[in-house]
């Protein structure tokens, strides 16, 4: 039977009606028309499904949508203001971290968690915090490459 | 050649980059068309066995539950091969008979598909999948190719006897290898095997089908070959062509599988059964076991050498596993053998293949098709044979690698080729000469190995390699560019952008690209053997050419002088003797447009290219290794990858395809193996929990050195990039582990377990 629940999704609210088997990412893409969420594995092992509540990265292939209730929920389509893309995005772009690109919004959203913790991380800090997160064609080296540059860009932009 | 360029080279950002990254880009699995039900599929949990009865009463009586098919509503459609290769690609005629069903009442194998569903939402769909009865009667099975083809061995298909689908043989033997073998004075020879390796696209496959009001088909299709998935729907669904409309969305990754129909054929029988938009997004499982992926081989090498290391003949049989149904397996053993035999200048060369029905999931294309295989034992023997002879891996390959002017791989003249400038620099890079044939001690040894290869731009000569480009020019100067190669992640619009701008001189953001949808593109053969850049770059090529030819004839008419002296530069025409005479770009087009004078035309250009030739990349590829002799785990610390693959259009999305290559490469080595349970046929591994593909902290630290030297052949120089960054890493990695512990692994992958063994094994 399904239940009436509120989600905060990207700071905004949606009161919806939904089975309580539901999963958020079956919410987020289904109900909302949020696709920018990918579904990959389907059982938590490849990150695609990442999103943010309250700032911490998810996997939202694994999380039932009523446990979310009333959290801020951060999908991909909240961080380009307009067309003006987040540092993150934008490092991507710019770095060639983007191939086939599924895998990129659960990838641009893992490194937001960390970088809005952490404004100078290592090399091995980015891949650890990244690590859940597969990708097919890029090797990695560009994503990598491209949130050390946006942690760059986004610390001088904190201290100006 | 050498030009001066001002936009090919660059290392521009993708056009669809931006999109990407916001989530915008639509995928199949994102589509989503009003009224859209969702398709779920019943596999067999069998490797062999015939449908005695279906029972679809429980699950047509559930509510949401919109149609149900099984084999008796599929047989009024064709049967095909999902390979696509029954079309008149083939130089040859090589054929294959249509084989499958839409739904089948002989499972042929684990995963095949028995009956399939259409409900108006997933979890309804799910349910009746568990409500549809079907009873079978189980068939003795066979999962060994070698078992495949003994007498008495159960039979899969009725045209392949004894189960052999299709014996191939090497298309350019050369010489008389056994009189080349009797006079060789080091002889080295294994045997080896490699697994079938799943693709693991991060998008799984999907696709979405509606019949429109008037009849016609739309299918959002992730095909690699969107014309040949237009024909073979067609035909399978007895339909004209122009009934059939393509789209091709984003594409969440292919390296191959994509190049086979996927999800397809299910989805267009639900959305003619139930005459409703349907959508059918495969689950990971099903990814691994409904589809083609990488052909597993075993095989017998023998390479003759003089003593001088000069290698004088080779020859092999492959033995590979096919699944159930054909598919483009067969031809991964013809490309092997191609690439592989013809890699290194050698005057005797033979090589058979018999390529094997077994009741497995399909074996196809994927990355390479055939060359990883092939140059697995054969740059682990070359080394073997350097070591027999006192010679360095390196001196070896110097001396048997072919020079420009050479016949290649493919039977054509070597046009150009940089692979000694490839293994000079990456052995450099790698640090050979401190590093390599070093005494190990310790429980943690170190080594490093290289391996060479060779690999294609483009399916010419073997396949029919058509692509056609469209562009005309707007009124501003700007450039709308009509082409369909698939959008898998390689950064072909970007390419195709440069190079097009690059001929017009205009801006790569200048150019439109029009694209993805059958009604509107010209014919295209597709994105497969590295083939965009190089044959859809040149029909671009001439297409620009063609354009820019109407564009100056008119501008010389405008300025008063001959078109010969005028160029072209940043959007500015001028002439090269008077450079104060000039014209933009723009005011040329808009005149062309809006004129008043009686001679309007829309300035544009055509090319229907067919490949006549083929640039084959060549590349060295270095692994620095830890092994751990307690543990037998093998750690790549370091990678190098050196290619020459002509002039880069784009340097940064060459060494993401590189880069790419060295990740897929190292699972293929070390981690990625496709494990079927011999005593029930099931597929163990159908997911990333015991499959295992490489994350980021598998990665070593990578290099990549693009020798970035023009072909004669290729537009502005270029050659193929896409598949030949795998293709080495595994016998890079085999040799370097053989240069830190001294043992070798010939069969894939080299697991920790395999490693222990054979360390024991020459202790005592």
């Amino acid at each position: 039977m399904k239940q009436i629940a509120t989600f905060i999704v990207n700071e905004k609210r949606y009161e919806l009606a939904i089975e309580p088997h539901m999963l958020l990412v079956e919410v987020l893409r289904d109900e909302l028309g949020l696709t920018g969420t990918k579904q990959s594995c389907g059982i938590g092992n490849c990150g695609a499904c990442t999103v943010l509540i309250d700032g911490k990265p998810v996997l939202s292939c694994l999380t039932l949508a009523l446990t979310v209730e009333g959290k801020h929920i951060t999908t991909i389509e909240a961080l380009a203001q307009g067309t003006a893309l987040h540092p993150i995005q934008k490092a991507f772009v710019e770095h060639g971290a983007i191939q086939c690109g599924f895998c990129t919004p659960g990838m641009i959203l893992s490194a937001k968690a960390l970088l809005d913790k952490n404004l100078n991380p290592t090399d091995r800090e980015v891949k650890y915090a990244l690590s859940g997160n597969l990708c097919r064609c890029t090797g990695y080296v560009k994503i990598i490459d491209a949130v050390l540059a946006a942690a760059e860009a986004m610390s001088k932009e904190a201290n100006t | 050649m050498s030009q001066r360029l001002s936009v090919v080279g660059k290392r521009i950002i993708q056009p669809d980059a931006a999109a990407k990254a916001t989530g915008a880009a639509l995928y199949a699995s994102d589509i989503m068309v009003p009224g859209t039900l969702i398709g779920k599929v019943v596999r067999s949990p069998y490797p062999h066995a015939r449908i005695t009865r279906i029972d679809k009463s429980k699950a047509e009586n559930l509510s949401g539950v919109e149609a149900i098919i099984t084999p008796e509503d599929t047989a009024q459609w064709q049967k095909f091969d999902r390979g696509m290769k029954d079309l008149p690609m083939i130089a040859g005629g090589y054929t294959v008979p249509p084989d499958e069903g839409v739904l089948n009442e002989r499972a042929r194998h684990f995963g095949d598909a028995i009956a399939a569903v259409a409900a108006i939402n997933e979890h309804i769909a799910e349910e009746a999948l568990e409500l549809i009865e079907v009873e079978y009667e189980e068939l003795p099975f066979i999962i060994d190719p070698e078992e495949a083809m003994k007498p008495g061995a159960p039979q899969i298909s009725g045209f392949a006897k004894g189960n052999i689908g299709k014996h191939m043989s090497y298309a350019f033997p050369a010489g008389d290898v056994q009189k080349a073998f009797k006079e060789a004075e080091c002889i080295v020879e294994g045997t080896f095997s490699t697994p079938k390796q799943e693709h693991c696209t991060a998008e799984t496959a999907a696709a979405v089908a509606r019949l429109d009001v008037n009849g016609r088909l739309t299918v959002w299709s992730q095909c690699q070959l969107p014309h040949l998935a237009r024909r073979e729907i067609a035909h399978i669904f007895n339909m004209p062509v122009h009934r059939v409309k393509i789209i091709t969305p984003f594409i969440g990754g292919s390296f191959g599988q994509r190049g086979a129909l996927c999800a397809e054929p299910i989805c267009v029988a639900l959305a003619l059964k139930t005459g409703r938009p349907v959508k059918l997004v495969y689950s990971r499982e099903e990814n691994f076991i409904a589809l083609e992926s990488r052909t597993g081989f075993q095989y017998t090498l023998r390479m003759g050498f003089q003593k001088d290391g000069t290698l004088t003949a080779m020859d092999t049989y492959m033995l590979g596993r096919l699944g159930g149904y054909m598919g483009c397996g067969p031809m991964a053993s013809a490309i092997g053998m191609i690439f592989g035999l013809g890699h290194y200048r050698c005057p005797n060369r033979s090589g058979e293949a018999d390529m094997v029905m077994t009741n497995t999931p399909m074996s196809g294309a994927f990355r390479g098709f055939g060359n990883p295989a092939i140059m697995w034992g054969i740059e682990q023997l070359v080394d073997e044979a350097a070591e027999k002879l006192g010679m360095d891996p390196i001196e070896i390959r110097l001396k048997n690698i072919k020079k420009a002017g050479e016949i290649a791989n493919m039977g054509l003249r070597l046009e150009s080729t940089y692979l000694e400038e490839c293994i000079k620099r990456g052995a450099e890079a790698i640090g050979w000469k401190e590093k390599w044939g070093k005494t190990k001690k310790g429980t943690i040894r170190r080594g490093v190995g290289v391996a060479t290869m060779t690999h294609c731009s483009g399916a010419a000569p073997l396949y029919l390699d058509h692509s056609n480009a469209f562009i005309k020019l707007n009124e501003d100067g700007t450039a709308d560019l009509v082409v369909h190669p698939a959008p898998v992640g390689q950064h072909i619009w970007g390419a195709l952008s440069q190079i097009a701008a690059e001929e017009l001189g205009i801006h790569a953001e200048d150019i439109n690209i029009v694209t993805g949808d059958t009604d509107v593109t010209l014919f295209e053969y597709g994105s497969d053997a590295s083939r965009s850049t190089y044959s859809v770059g040149n029909a671009t090529l001439i297409a620009a050419l063609q354009a820019k030819e109407q564009l100056l004839e008119r501008a010389a008419g405008m300025l008063g002088v001959s078109a010969q002296e005028l160029e072209i530069n940043d959007r500015q025409i001028f002439s090269s003797t008077e450079p104060k005479k000039r014209i933009s770009m723009a005011d040329v087009c808009y005149d062309a447009i809006y004129n008043f004078k009686g001679e309007c035309l829309n300035i544009s250009g055509k090319c229907s290219w067919e490949s006549k030739w083929n640039s084959p990349p060549t590349g060295a590829f270095f692994a620095e290794v830890e092994v751990n002799i307690e543990t037998g785990r093998v750690r790549v610390i370091r990678f190098v990858t050196a290619m020459d693959c002509g002039k880069a259009i784009n340097p940064m999305a060459v060494e993401g395809q590189l880069e790419g290559g060295i990740q897929q490469g190292i699972g293929y080595g070390l981690t990625e193996d496709y494990v079927i349970n011999k005593d029930t046929g099931v597929v163990e591994t159908d997911n990333y929990d015991s499959y295992k593909m490489p994350g980021m902290m598998d990665m070593p630290e990578t290099q990549v050195i693009i020798i970035d030297e023009p072909d004669p052949k290729g537009p502005f120089g270029a050659k193929g990039v896409g598949e030949p960054g795998m293709v080495g890493v595994a016998p890079a990695i085999a040799n370097a582990v053989y240069d830190a512990v001294k043992v070798r692994i010939r069969d894939l992958p080299i697991t920790p377990e395999k490693l222990l063994n054979a360390l024991e094994l020459a202790r005592n």
